[in-house]
């Protein structure tokens, strides 16, 4: 008696057939919820714990394990600061401050329109471009208090239905942990990973 | 009968300098206590996997690479393994974690359930640092929340040892309560709105290491160290898990559980935990009650006891014994048992005597299963095969020991039955009939339908036999028998009936062909009786059944009922009514006044369970000893006692003044009890002693016209059976326990559903040939197609008998 | 400069060197057909050879792991893309610009282990790597490199990529085996001590780093002997150091081993930004212990060197701080990510790490007291006892005992430091952070 749409459903079969055990399947499915009520609700959890044959209990224990899984409103637009060692180093509190000010929303919230959530992250992976900023995963580096002001603006002006690194990178980032080399359209359409299977991935501005 | 493990070859090790010999493969922390060597733990439970979590038990072993701090809980013991533990770095290591602990620990001692008994208080003292340096803002959550009807959860006391989620996983089998958040931020919880409720969710405040964990029934009770403390065993449960009692001021206040390694391994239902309530209930029977123009009016023993004598005297000497009929005698001790199958014998001179209020199955499997299957004998099969009731709905403990059995060791289980079991997770087949179709699917069984079963039913099988079904013929579970019997050579067979001490008084002979020991009524065996009894009638009695056609047709004229509800558990309760109201003259020795006895002309007060001290018998035919903690509540006496008393008014000398005395005249006329002295099982056999069985006479399969076991495939098949909180009167007057029952619900089938218009909580009339009534549907996919299954027994349900076609409509 | 092995394709090729065309023509997926000429034992003992170690942070060799492999087969792979180790972004790189040369090394690691199904663990903060991983794997698909007899061959192999969800702990080999069955990322208890012996669902396997498996074709093109001969120091192959912090060029250097700290910062690094002071580094990501200028600059970059000196090379994170970096902060910094990454099984590390944060935020903000350092000392020492390293540690894992490394910095050489924080009753160096990483 699933509450998802055939579509969904048809990609949780697919991801579960990926898998030798069903409960692996767990992780992948926690996005699907996410992708499906913009945020994990508790409807989603006891979902993925029919699709995993596990119980509510022990979805949740996995879910709640991970930062990735939000179980409250988030916007739809997450923007999330490093604050580790080598942003830090580099500014990345100023950076998380402009954020919050521009924003108006102090990290771990999110505005009353449900449009951005703030949040500051243990290390992304672009300390060579620090400081680092994600939207929705897609990453910015080299980004300046600044320029962190200019890509809420952005976010709340240009409202884009899909965020897309290269993009953003271009308008908002400096300093790159390396060449990124090749430019892509591809991006996020909501507040968790881009990704194929997931049927997440947005073209071309278009989700 | 277990089969003896072959015993591990033993290694070297050094435990603080001294040289140990132990089992190899054993863990470290088991080997060094069996040693005298304590280690400190939290988290190591000796009957669950070891975590290595709470990291209490650090202690320093030699490696090739210098000392390392090793957790001993989850290391296992090597041949010249050097252990220290005592040395600079472990008692760094113990204090540190300690400090730790307590850092986010509200240390609200004074008013926490654990106070007295708390490990983590007791090792705090031990092993601690002192007071704690600790200055930052203690971690907070909102104080203790209720996680189900009986148990409350504080996340501020919990140490995060995972002994609650390990056992809900591991041992019961529901895991509904788990980790959640991560790092500092952890803690035990159960999903929003999907509360702890496992039957077992007892176990885990016992275990609890800490007060986070508190049991409703006795949350702020009493304190540890004012408690009066005795061992015995459980009846709620027919393998008799062992239990330590709690009372104060002549009150008990809870139960725990006892490791006895050969049943409950320590755990409880929380049925067997929390069924306590009902001793001290105000509605107990306090004095003697006699019917006077209708009403029962309080009288003295002395005066009771004359008009129950002369009574009997009057009937027997006018029809003969055979006018003289007892129900009951489950629920004692075996030597009140003992002296109700003497007193029917020897002083009512009839054989017209049966304990099966429920004649679930014939007296005749239960005396003749020569070969009884022990419940360890679960651990060492190849194949468990449960034909019959759900086992954790009736038989908590069976339940948890086959689980771990086909969990943990590997064993193949066979399960059958008319709907989704508790055990059905674990199984590695699982068979569904009809109910009342039991005949057929035997049939096809044994004409080779069904080869995957024949392929498991080889090697060591222990079969557990049972009634799956109010309508199952009693004849189905003696043909399963005798076909496992006949297919399976190697096959032990444990036959199961649920009442309380059922197994006790078939040995003590309260059944109508049996006399204690398990000797047949007519057999040869008889003769040793007569020489203490003396002449007794030696052709079988009438059983439960017969008795209450005999009471409808007035050739029984007299009913002793001895902590029986025929009304309640016979399954054609319209007879049972009817027989019990058609009754010349009812007795009645019980607890409570219920279904059946309220219409009786005497009542005499019983002493029960935790009030007299004695033995009795469960599944598997083990004895143990049961004591006494407090004094039965106002006049109420042992039904030894009050037979006794009839029986010297009538003229007759039991001779079984005091339990122990009966006990001893047991061991003399029942040669299965030879030998068991109560001083042995108060010391050296604590965990109880297995009778060999009675005589075993040859089971034969009864073959039955199936076209009247063929249930009608057309109709709706109406599924009964009994789920582990009912009306009974114990549960009844357990508060605590008695609002856990489903209620009166109709399970159906979603399939069904829809052509019967029927939804989730609608509430549906039911009909059948034997009764009718309202009932909340519940769609229930465990519940096969063209089934309706309903709880047995429920507060509130009208009783629909034993008709398997059932009719529904809903109720607009 | 030095010879290039992981990273040469991107840089000669930087439009298109994670296309399966490209990849093709610059030699792709031919050591496949090799590795599949040579039995499990050769491939074992090729690998062994070339000492190739693990990139992951354990330094241990791969082909001695891959000799643990246990009974019963088929085993399962599973590449280790979690990169989470405060500092690396090294694989990052390799899956974003190359990823078919971690797919030819994924297969060649299968046919070596006897591998049916393997598993990319990719971090869930990297979806771009991981589409392109997805994308590239779906070519090899298509290809019939992946699935069903894969190169014609009878040897069928699937490949599934699990997205993380945000827990550095899921990097811990057994604790990403929980996390990819589907439980908490848990560490699990050693013994045993190697997935080998039991892994997922408790069958054999095989965890191996992104820059392990990439270097995999390499080791097979040069032969064991060519790809040990690229470094002439202890350690065999090519370093992937990750450069992050207050030097002028920051980014991901290919080099070979052997070069000495000084180099890699003054010349790689290009010196500290406006040529300030250098004060401390941490050689191998945000879990080593720290080096500072007077003791170990001009230390070779070698693990046995490294760990000599009481450090570790890791995941090759170099986090370069100059004068002006308060120790407090950073020490804090760290100790945070390991607070809040820990999975809170075991207590030393749920309770101990948060209450070192806690102490030093106290210190930071200014209400530090003077006993607070040994009380730092003393909790460390309760997770991580005698704060030695190899760490002895009383936790399950070595996270916990990755946060006492800053402790110990403070402890060896920044008391002074400490102690100032407590007079003043401030910060010395002030609220504001250094301003943030525009070129100069
Ligand atoms: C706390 C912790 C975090 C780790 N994180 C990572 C990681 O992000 N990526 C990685 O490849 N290995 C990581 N490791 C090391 C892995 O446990 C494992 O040793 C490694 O993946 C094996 O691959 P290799 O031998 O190719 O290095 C981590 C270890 C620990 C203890
Ligand atoms: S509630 Fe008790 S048993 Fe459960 S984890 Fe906490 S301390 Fe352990
Ligand atoms: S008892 Fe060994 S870690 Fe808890």
């Amino acid at each position: 008696m699933s509450y998802w749409p055939a579509a969904t459903q048809e990609r949780a079969r697919a991801i579960i057939a990926r898998y030798p055990q069903r409960r692996s399947a767990v992780m992948p499915l926690l996005y699907l919820a996410m992708a499906e009520d913009g945020y994990l609700t508790e409807q989603g959890m006891t979902e993925v714990a029919a699709w995993c044959g596990i119980t509510e209990a022990q979805v949740q224990a996995v879910a709640s394990f991970y930062t990735m899984y939000k179980r409250e409103r988030t916007g739809k637009y997450l923007v999330s600061c490093c604050t580790s060692i080598s942003c830090m180093l580099l500014g990345g509190d100023d950076v998380l401050h402009a954020i919050e000010d521009e924003s108006g929303v102090p990290h771990g919230e999110t505005d009353d329109e449900g449009l951005v959530s703030v949040e500051h992250v243990e290390c992304i992976g672009a300390c060579g471009g620090a400081v680092a900023v994600q939207v929705n995963y897609e990453t910015i580096e080299g980004v300046t208090p600044d320029k962190a002001r200019s890509l809420v603006r952005w976010l709340k002006d240009a409202r884009p239905e899909v965020v897309n690194c290269d993009e953003m990178q271009g308008l908002f980032g400096g300093r790159q942990s390396f060449d990124w080399a090749i430019r892509e359209e591809a991006g996020a359409v909501g507040p968790f990973p881009a990704f194929q299977p997931l049927g997440t991935v947005g073209d071309e501005g278009k989700p | 009968m277990t089969t003896p493990q072959p015993t591990p070859e033993m290694v070297t090790i050094t435990i603080d300098g001294v040289e140990k010999q132990v089992p190899s493969g054993e863990l470290l922390i088991q080997a060094a206590q069996d040693h005298g060597t304590y280690i400190p733990r939290f988290c190591w439970h000796e009957r669950m996997k070891p975590v290595g979590m709470c990291r209490m038990c650090l202690v320093q072993v030699e490696t090739p690479r210098g000392p390392a701090i090793i957790t001993a809980c989850t290391n296992t013991v090597a041949d010249g393994m050097v252990v220290d533990t005592l040395n600079h770095d472990v008692k760094k290591a113990q204090e540190a974690i300690l400090e730790f602990l307590l850092a986010n620990h509200p240390l609200d001692c004074p008013v926490c359930d654990k106070g007295g008994e708390c490990p983590l208080q007791d090792q705090a003292f031990a092993y601690g640092p002192g007071e704690s340096r600790f200055v930052e803002i203690k971690r907070t959550f909102e104080k203790p929340i209720p996680i189900s009807d009986l148990v409350f959860l504080d996340r501020e006391r919990c140490i995060l040892c995972a002994r609650c989620t390990r056992f809900s996983d591991e041992i019961s089998g529901d895991p509904l309560i788990e980790f959640k958040e991560r790092a500092n931020q952890t803690e035990i919880n159960t999903f929003p709105d999907l509360p702890f409720s496992s039957y077992f969710s007892g176990n885990t405040v016992q275990i609890c290491p800490v007060g986070a964990l508190t049991a409703k029934p006795y949350r702020f009770k009493a304190r540890p160290w004012d408690l009066v403390k005795v061992e015995s065993s459980s009846l709620f449960d027919t393998a008799h898990p062992r239990i330590e009692v709690h009372a104060s001021h002549n009150q008990v206040l809870r139960y725990t559980g006892v490791d006895n390694p050969e049943t409950n391994h320590g755990w409880l239902s929380d049925k067997a935990r929390f069924g306590f309530e009902y001793l001290d209930s105000e509605h107990r029977l306090t004095k003697p009650l006699v019917r006077r123009e209708g009403d029962f009016e309080e009288v003295s023993w002395r005066e009771a006891l004359e008009i129950v004598a002369n009574r009997l005297d009057l009937i027997k000497g006018e029809d003969g014994g055979g006018a003289l009929a007892v129900i009951g005698g489950a629920q004692g001790t075996n030597e009140d048992a003992y002296a109700l199958s003497k007193f029917a014998r020897v002083v009512l001179g009839t054989n017209n005597i049966d304990c099966r209020t429920d004649q679930a199955l014939s007296s005749h499997l239960l005396a003749a299963t020569a070969d009884r299957a022990t419940i360890d004998d679960l651990d060492t099969a190849d194949t468990i095969l449960v034909w019959g009731p759900d086992l954790k709905e009736e038989y908590p403990t069976l339940y948890l020991r086959v689980r771990r059995a086909a969990q943990e060791l590997g064993v193949r289980l066979i399960v059958i039955h008319p709907r989704r079991t508790g055990l059905d997770d674990r199984a590695s087949l699982k068979l569904q009939y009809r109910p009342g179709g039991g005949f057929g699917l035997l049939e096809e069984i044994m004409a080779g339908e069904h080869p995957e079963l024949g392929e498991m039913l080889t090697g060591r099988v222990v079969a557990l036999i049972g009634a799956a079904n109010l309508a199952d013929d009693p004849k189905l579970a003696e043909s399963v028998a005798a076909y496992i019997r006949q297919t399976a050579i190697q096959a032990r067979l444990l036959p199961l009936i649920s009442r309380a001490n059922s197994y006790g008084a078939l040995d003590m002979g309260v059944a109508p062909n049996l006399f204690p020991g398990r000797v047949a009524v007519d057999s040869a065996g008889a003769g040793a009786l007569m020489a203490v009894w003396g002449d007794v009638p030696s052709k079988p009695g009438r059983d439960t059944g017969s008795m209450l056609e005999g009471l409808e047709s007035g050739d029984i004229r007299a009913l002793l009922l001895v902590g029986a509800d025929p009304v309640g558990d016979f399954p054609d309760h319209r007879l049972a009514a009817e027989a019990l109201e058609s009754a010349e003259y009812l007795i009645s020795i019980d607890t409570f006044i219920h279904d059946s006895n309220q219409h009786a002309d005497v009542i005499l007060p019983a002493a029960t369970l935790t009030e007299s001290e004695g033995t009795i018998t469960n599944c598997e035919g083990r004895v143990q000893k049961v004591n006494q903690v407090k004094p039965a509540p106002g006049q109420a006496r042992s039904d030894r006692a009050a037979l006794s008393d009839i029986a010297s008014l009538m003229g007759f000398e039991l001779g079984l003044g005091t339990a122990e005395i009966a006990a001893k005249e047991i061991t003399a006329v029942a040669p299965a009890y030879a030998g068991i002295t109560w001083d042995s099982l108060d010391w050296e056999h604590r965990n109880g002693v297995i009778v060999p069985e009675g005589g075993s006479q040859p089971l034969t399969y009864i073959p039955v016209v199936l076209s009247g076991n063929r249930p009608p495939q057309a109709q709706l098949t109406l599924h009964t059976s009994r789920v582990m909180y009912d009306f009974g009167i114990r549960l009844r007057h357990s508060p605590s326990l008695a609002g856990l029952g489903p209620g009166p619900v109709a399970h159906i089938n979603p399939g069904d559903a829809p052509g019967l218009g029927v939804r989730q909580g609608a509430s549906v009339h039911l009909v059948t040939t034997t009764g009718e009534g309202e009932f909340s549907a519940v769609i229930d996919d465990g519940t096969p197609p063209g089934v309706v299954y309903v709880p047995l027994n429920q507060r509130g349900a009208t009783k629909l008998g034993t008709d398997p076609v059932v009719r529904v409509t809903v109720v607009k | 400069m030095s010879q290039l092995v992981v990273t040469r394709r991107m840089v000669e090729n930087p439009a298109d060197s994670h296309t399966l065309d490209r990849y093709l023509s610059t030699g792709g997926y031919d050591q496949v057909r090799r590795a599949m000429d040579l039995s499990r034992e050769q491939l074992v003992e090729e690998v062994k050879a070339s000492g190739l170690l693990g990139r992951g942070g354990a330094g241990f060799s791969a082909g001695l792991k891959w000799s643990f492999l246990a009974q019963p087969r088929p085993s399962y792979l599973v590449v280790n893309a979690d990169e989470s180790e405060p500092g690396t972004f090294k694989d990052r790189q390799l899956l974003e610009r190359d990823p078919h040369q971690m797919i030819e090394g994924i297969i060649i690691a299968s046919i070596a282990n006897e591998v049916r199904h393997a598993f990319i663990y990719i971090r869930g903060e990297y979806s771009k790597p991981a589409r392109r991983v997805q994308t590239a794997v779906d070519e090899a698909y298509a290809a019939g490199y992946l699935g069903k007899g894969i190169f014609g061959s009878d040897h069928d192999l699937e490949v599934t990529i699990h997205l993380g969800a945000g827990a550095y702990i899921c990097g811990e080999e057994t604790a990403l085996l929980n996390s990819l069955e589907g439980f908490r990322g848990e560490p699990r208890l050693k013994p045993p001590y190697f997935p080998a012996a039991k892994g997922l669902y408790m069958a054999p396997t095989i965890v191996n780093n992104v820059e392990t498996v990439s270097n995999l074709p390499h080791v097979l093109s040069m032969g064991a002997a060519g790809f040990a001969g690229i470094s002439d120091s202890t350690d065999t192959g090519t370093f992937m150091m990750c450069l992050s912090g207050h030097v002028r060029k920051p980014g991901n250097y290919e080099l070979p081993h052997g070069i000495t700290w000084r180099r890699l910062i003054y010349e790689v690094g290009g010196g500290i930004k406006g040529d300030k002071a250098l004060k401390a580094w941490i050689p191998g990501g945000a879990s080593a212990p720290w080096f500072v200028p007077e003791h170990h600059l001009d230390l070779e970059i070698t693990a046995a060197a490294t760990a000599g000196a009481g450090s570790m090379l890791g995941s090759g994170a170099v986090i370069v701080m100059d004068e002006d970096t308060c120790m407090v902060r950073a020490a804090e910094r760290i100790v945070r990510f390991f607070a809040h990454e820990s999975c809170g099984q075991c207590t030393p590390c749920r309770e101990g790490t948060t209450w070192l944060e806690m102490i030093l935020r106290r210190i930071e903000e200014g209400s530090g007291r003077a006993v607070d350092l040994d009380l730092l000392i003393d909790v460390s020492d309760g997770i991580s006892i005698g704060l030695g390293w190899p760490p002895k540690m009383t936790t399950i894992c070595p996270l916990g005992p990755s946060a006492v490394s800053p402790i110990k910095a403070l402890k060896d050489y920044f008391r002074d430091e400490v102690d100032r924080h407590v007079e003043l009753g401030h910060c010395p160096f002030g609220e504001s952070t250094h301003t943030s990483g525009e070129e100069e």
